[in-house]
């Protein structure tokens, strides 16, 4: 197996098929730490998508071209768990150079895992990083936390500044695309659909996101707020979350 | 003790002991540095209150204060954004911000209204109107009317009629709403809003209303 540099690593996006992790790793290097190219890491604007990119996406192309050489490979979640700027990342990531190895996630493989983290009682934020943890570590905790019936609601996918999470009573359950990573079905849309009738809930996404139509859908349906956020979030969009919050119990 | 409401072009501020209501640019108010409130809101608000209250939240407890009905819709248009509690039982059921792409329309109005004169007391609802996407856009609309020879006026009031429209759709097109900020006492914004349905126009002090309830 090839010999890497000390700081070194393996980059992933998305929910890769365990198989597909497993086998990349093998290949690249097993002791390889992973690192997840979706969460914002403070990478400098590569200038290589337009301003108007999903910031997610944006941040696994900034981040990829702001690791280099010390990226063995980019593990890239390319089917319907993840979407076309996904796949469009991915594509331009193997043109200039980087090791790209995508993943589907089909059907057959999901899984029903337990809702632990997605019903727990516990802070937000620590909540969907526990959530987003089981990609690459999908053993159930033990102890695992409390369950708490939920007054609010967290619908969507991790957000690229997470302090809008830290709004959220600890008795919020986790909703939308972030559920579905727990129960290990990132494409499975009847569930990512699927909320607890009254609970008030934030239908959360990045501007210039596909699931914005999703979650003005659901929003509508429920009595709930859809919030989108383009970059770091601004005192206007937590003024409208933490009104929310406060009036919807 | 004074309370203020500081928008991002207009900022309310009242006087509770004497009752006088002053209201200023807020251009004027960004240079009165050491100006200080007991209580305030407002995107211009931040630093200069002993105590911040959010706004949406003002504006839902100025609805209860000035609004006997137990449903009802109200909406504050301002100059950057447009706010909604849609309330049943005399609770919130709804609440909505509607913040940076697709607002600035309200600024954007009267930037259109000073360059091309436009006295909004005598100015004719239009029949038809412009798709006001955002400020920018709206204001691009304009522009492209007048250079297709339809006269200011008409352009401004087709880009009022399409702002309009974008607020009716986003408090989910009531049959009644009550109306909240300095557009109630802009009569072609009103009239042009009862095309669509019934208007209430409460006045600018809603959110100030709104401050004094959370005092008691």
């Amino acid at each position: 197996m090839k010999k890497y540099p000390a700081d070194t690593v393996i980059g992933y996006f998305g929910f890769p098929r365990r198989k597909v992790l497993r086998e990349a790793r093998e290949r690249y290097g097993a002791e390889l730490p992973l690192v997840d190219l979706d969460v914002d890491m403070g990478a400098p604007d590569s200038g290589i998508l337009p301003a108007t990119t999903c910031r997610i996406v944006a941040n696994v192309v900034d981040n990829a071209m702001s690791l280099g050489n010390a990226l063995a490979a980019v593990i890239a979640a390319v089917g319907e768990d993840k979407c076309d700027r996904g796949r469009h990342a991915a594509f331009l990531l193997r043109t200039l150079g980087f090791p790209v190895v995508e993943s589907r996630f089909p059907e057959e493989e999901f899984e029903n895992r337990p809702l632990v983290f997605s019903r727990a009682r516990l802070p937000l934020r620590e909540k969907i990083d526990r959530i987003m943890a089981t990609v690459v570590d999908p053993s159930t905790p033990d102890p695992a936390p409390a369950a708490c019936e939920p007054t609010h609601g967290f619908w969507g996918v991790p957000p690229h500044d997470f302090r809008i999470l830290d709004l959220f009573p600890e008795t919020t359950h986790v909703y939308g695309w972030t559920r579905c990573v727990e129960a290990g079905r990132p494409s499975d849309v009847e569930l990512e659909c699927r909320v607890d009738a009254g609970i008030p809930t934030v239908f959360f996404t990045q501007s210039f996101c596909a699931k914005q139509d999703l979650a003005h859908f659901l929003a509508e349906r429920n009595q709930g707020l859809a919030v989108d956020c383009h970059r770091e979030i601004n005192d206007s969009i937590l003024a409208k979350v933490e009104a929310f919050v406060r009036l919807s119990r | 003790m004074k309370i203020a409401d500081c928008g991002s072009t207009y900022s309310k501020i009242l006087d509770l002991d004497s009752g006088v209501l002053e209201i200023v640019a807020t251009k004027e108010l960004v240079r009165r540095k050491s100006e200080r409130y007991e209580v305030a809101t407002g995107h211009c608000a931040r630093g200069r209150c002993a105590v911040y209250r959010n706004e949406l939240i003002a504006l839902a407890e100025g609805g209860l204060a000035l609004v006997a009905e137990g449903d009802f819709s109200l909406v504050d248009v301002g100059g950057r954004d447009i706010k909604f509690v849609r309330l049943k039982g005399r609770k919130v059921d709804k609440l909505d911000w509607n913040l940076s792409c697709g607002s600035t329309t309200g600024a954007t109005l009267e930037l259109l209204g000073n360059y091309y004169d436009i006295d909004f007391s005598t100015l004719s609802p239009s029949d038809r109107w412009v798709n006001v996407t955002c400020g920018v856009f709206g204001m691009e609309r304009v522009l492209e009317q007048i250079s297709l020879g339809t006269s200011p006026e008409e352009s401004v009031a087709m880009f009022l009629h399409g702002f309009v429209r974008n607020v009716i759709d986003f408090i989910g097109r009531p049959a009644h709403f009550h109306l909240s900020g300095g557009f109630c006492e802009n009569p072609c914004f009103v009239r042009t809003a009862e095309r669509y349905c019934r208007v209430t126009p409460l006045g600018r002090t809603v959110l100030l209303e709104g401050l004094k309830k959370g005092l008691e």
